[in-house]
């Protein structure tokens, strides 16, 4: 399976099957780039004449004219002719202008995002070294990333320290990310299929590690959200999903040890009672201006993640939390959180 | 070009052939102050060697590691370290200094029938300069080390925690020692031409040897000042190139490359003046296009300054600026045609001496077509985005400075070895090593190609199982290529003991260094030679001297 340990997989699904062109030159595209393969091919077959040309010559002359005697003097001496110098200064003026005018051709098309782009625009963020990807749903995963075939999608590229790149040799992109800017690359994916993403930019020590998958997929594949590990079919996974959910969402406001932060501790919002049952704390919030006294239960966390402002508790009169609407948090994933809430619960 | 003077006898030394540059003084002390160039090249000439064989172990170890998709060797910290001592040491203290400082400095003042270089103190400090250079590298080694590629770019050369200060300070002052090379030869090729020497009269490896050196004086300096800037920025977090103080990394590339591509033609041009030399001498026949070949080395050396954003191409540069960029780069790729061809012309139809110099020669005009041929294929916009920090930019470059340049540096130390030491090497040996180089050098760099153009990016410890045919390939090519050149170093290295006599004019060429005692005198020539006929003109060839040993 694969060498590179990616830093955190969440499917770890089949590696990407060897990707090479038909032609076993170039790794497979899989892009609505052609210009990019046109242009290597086309520009191969020249270099490739050429080169047989100067070998041709050079081998000919050397069996040819090689010196026999000591003193056998060249064959000829001319210095110049003005008429073939002309030729081979003109021939291949030529055939770079066709080169540079079709290599422009095909990076203007890159770097113009066009409209259904721009209206599918994920995030990556590049970090020493790893990838995480926000979908436009701002849902969010990291070291996999699942697209759409056929549906041109946009990235914004940002590092959160030194230089990166974002390259997907299929699909014939590559974007150097670069701390304190905002890059962004577009491509259509046209084959289904897992593709290597790496990181072209030199970036220090795991460099070579900073490794991701591409998941091009069919819409209705794509509609299933692969990237989404939620499970809660037991209690137990729904609560793993309920933390994960937690650290990626809640973590930067809320503890779970009684560490203050933004917003109160998750420590002791449910305790253990009687046997093993597990029940809410009390809280005293404000709602409305009134002061009251409240039970901890799973409407109320409902309600603090709808709207947090409804009842604010008193040490935090501010409030400071925005709300989570249910496209970002469905109500099943609030659940799986109040279960790893509860899961937290000690005497 | 000949002389109309008796004094340059074509048959040696008339006072006494025995005293030379070699043997006039003897002494730790009268090399290490020798203010002659000839000494002073032979200096360069031990000490970039060792550079190069200390960068080369540095390959094989990069290579080495890369057998496995795991790596072999190292963990990925110490693989940063060692594939990026074999960049800086190979680039800075060999491909950079090499050819201008060892042969040029032997073959230039002996090419204008000068006593010696403009300037000799000046170049004695260029070598101290080097040498100063060297050792700073070597104390960054001891100190730490240092990973950030030999391109340092910001801000990871930054914030990482090694000797990124004393490896700047070491390009720094390495940098004024290819200044004041360049400086040096200029003035040399303007004041000291022999009389009736006109410029084109001047031999081609002369011709590149001062376009090279309009480059070193005016890009040098911009690298000089960006490694003070990067000195500075992580001495005391000035806010130049880190984006975390309103820096800007970008800013650090463009100054990086506008030093660095025109550096490319540094290292290559007196590569080529070799090979226009070398091509010319061993067909016997004068060089097509002489007149194309030195105007396009200048063209080269102008458009040069011009093109260093297609090492940009994916850092987001506008469309203009892509635009400009990618037109220049093909422009460059017009002149260097140029000269592949010429080369390819005066072979044809000459009498083509299959001697050790030649086959390196032949070795170059094969790979470097090869090289340049690829460099056409980057220089494409959209294919250089797909190819951009892969190995096939990786087997690219390595086409023109290994293949190339270095092959080039084999060829005209092969060629002058005889004149600088009057002695000879086995040249059945040389021609085996030269052979073996060839074959593990394509062996190296070909899978190189294929990988890259399927996405495998450099500077890679580890990689996906994918291209692990392709890098053991390499990495077998690589092994064989290292026999190749310890053998070229062995066969150099017997003939200063073994090696028998050289001829009066090893090769029967017609320059003026061909025309000075072997090994030439303290001042070069016993009287101050005088030209007469074109360059290259080998109807004046007394063809005796190519088989009478020297005295
Ligand atoms: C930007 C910071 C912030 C984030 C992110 C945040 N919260 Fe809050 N949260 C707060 C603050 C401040 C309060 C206290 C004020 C209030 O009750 O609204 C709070 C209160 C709460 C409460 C009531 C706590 C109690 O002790 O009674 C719950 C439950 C809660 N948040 C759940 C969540 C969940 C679930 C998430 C993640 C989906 C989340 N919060 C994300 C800032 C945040
Ligand atoms: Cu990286
Ligand atoms: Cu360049």
């Amino acid at each position: 399976m694969f060498v590179l340990s990616i830093q955190d997989p969440q499917n770890a699904g089949p590696a990407p099957q060897p990707q090479v062109d038909a032609y076993g030159q170039l790794s497979k595209l899989a892009s609505t780039f052609h210009d990019v393969d046109g242009l290597f091919y086309f520009t191969y077959a020249v270099c490739i004449f050429f080169f047989v040309l100067i070998l041709g010559v050079l081998l000919f002359s050397v069996v040819k004219y090689r010196r026999k005697t000591e003193d056998q003097p060249a064959a000829s001496n001319v210095t110049h002719n003005t008429p073939l110098e002309v030729v081979w200064t003109v021939i291949p003026l030529i055939i770079v202008m066709v080169m540079f005018a079709w290599g422009y051709k095909g990076a203007d098309q890159m770097v113009d995002v066009p409209k259904e782009a721009a209206r599918n625009a994920y995030k990556a963020m590049a970090k020493q070294w790893s990838w995480t990807f926000t979908y436009p749903d701002g849902s969010v995963s990291y070291g996999d990333v699942w697209v759409e075939k056929d549906k041109p999608v946009q990235f914004y590229l940002q590092s959160s320290d030194v230089l990166h790149a974002f390259y997907v040799p299929s699909m014939r992109v590559k974007r150097d990310v670069i701390p304190g800017r905002m890059q962004t690359v577009w491509f259509q994916p046209t084959e289904e299929g897992i593709y290597h993403l790496f990181c072209a930019e030199y970036c220090g020590n795991d460099h070579s590690k900073m490794y991701a998958r591409v998941h091009v997929v069919s819409s209705a594949e794509f509609k299933k959200r692969p990237w989404d590990d939620f499970d809660d079919s037991t209690p137990e996974l729904a609560a793993k999903s309920g933390e994960s959910l937690y650290s990626r969402n809640c973590a930067v406001c809320h503890s779970v040890d009684g560490t203050p932060l933004v917003g109160p501790s998750w420590k002791g919002l449910f305790v253990k009672g009687e046997g093993d049952t597990i029940v809410g704390a009390k809280r005293t919030v404000i709602e409305g201006g009134a002061t009251k006294e409240i039970t901890v239960d799973d409407a109320y966390v409902l309600e603090s993640v709808r709207t947090p402002a409804q009842k604010l508790v008193a040490t935090h009169p501010n409030g400071g939390m925005s709300s989570f609407g249910p496209e970002l948090i469905d109500d099943r994933r609030v659940k799986a959180i109040v279960t790893y809430m509860k899961s937290l619960a000690s005497k | 070009m000949t002389t109309n003077i008796p004094a340059i006898d074509q048959h040696a030394a008339p006072t006494g052939g025995s005293t030379n540059y070699l043997n006039n003084t003897s002494g730790f002390w009268s090399w290490a102050s020798t203010l002659d160039h000839k000494r002073i090249g032979l200096m360069y000439l031990v000490g970039t060697t060792l550079a190069f064989l200390a960068g080369g172990l540095f390959a094989l170890l990069v290579r080495v590691h890369l057998w496995e998709p795991d790596g072999m060797l190292f963990d990925n910290p110490t693989y940063n370290q060692v594939f990026t001592l074999h960049g800086a040491f190979m680039v800075f203290l060999f491909v950079i200094p090499a050819i201008p400082g060892s042969l040029g400095n032997m073959v230039l003042p002996l090419m204008l029938g000068a006593k010696d270089v403009a300037l000799p103190r000046l170049n004695l400090l260029s070598f101290y300069l080097w040498l100063t250079g060297a050792v700073l590298a070597t104390l960054a080694i001891i100190l730490g080390g240092f990973d950030t590629g030999w391109t340092f770019y910001a801000p990871y050369s930054l914030y990482t925690q090694k000797a990124v200060v004393t490896i700047g300070l070491a390009v720094f002052v390495l940098g004024f020692s290819s200044i004041f090379t360049g400086l040096n030869f200029i003035v040399t090729v303007h004041k000291l031409r022999a009389p009736g020497l006109t410029w084109f009269r001047m031999p081609l490896f002369v011709w590149a040897l001062y376009a090279t050196s309009i480059l070193q004086v005016l890009a040098t300096p911009v690298l000089g000042i960006t490694v003070l800037l990067v000195a500075f920025e992580r001495l005391y977090q000035v806010g130049i190139f880190d984006p975390r103080l309103g820096g800007d990394p970008v800013l650090f590339e463009h100054f990086f490359w506008f030093y660095s591509h025109p550096a490319v033609y540094i290292m290559v041009l007196p590569a080529f003046g070799i090979i226009s030399e070398l091509v010319s001498v061993h067909s016997r026949k004068p060089l097509f296009g002489y007149k194309l070949i030195a105007f396009s080395s200048l063209a080269i050396a102008v458009i040069s300054f011009l093109v260093w954003g297609h090492h940009m191409f994916t850092s987001g540069q506008s469309t203009f600026a892509m635009f400009a960029f990618s037109f220049l780069t093909f422009f460059v790729a017009i002149p260097t045609a140029i000269k592949e061809f010429s080369w390819v012309a005066t072979i044809w139809k000459g009498s083509i001496a299959l001697n050790a110099p030649m086959l390196y020669t032949l070795a170059f005009l094969i790979i470097f077509a090869i090289g340049g041929l690829t460099g056409v294929i980057l220089g494409s916009l959209s294919v250089n985005i797909h190819m951009h920090d892969t190995y096939f930019v990786v087997a690219h470059f390595h086409y023109v400075m290994m293949g190339s340049i270095a092959l080039a540096f084999f060829a005209g130390l092969h060629h002058w070895w005889p004149k600088m030491f009057g002695v000879m090497y086995d040249e059945t040996i040389a021609k085996i090593a030269c052979g073996i180089i060839f074959v593990g050098f394509n062996a190296t760099f070909l899978p190189q190609f294929i990988m890259g153009s399927r996405g495998m990016p450099r500077r890679y410890a580890t990689y996906v199982p994918d291209f692990q045919v392709f890098h053991q390939a390499s990495t077998v090519g690589a092994v064989i290529l290292g026999v190749g050149i310890a053998l070229m170093v062995y066969c150099f290295v017997v003939s200063l003991f073994q090696g028998k006599k050289a001829m009066v004019n090893q090769w029967g060429g017609v320059t003026l260094d061909w025309l000075t005692p072997t090994p030439p005198p303290l001042e070069n020539f016993h009287e101050a030679p005088v030209v007469t006929t074109e360059v290259y003109d080998y109807s004046t060839l007394d063809l005796s001297t190519t088989r009478t040993p020297i005295a």
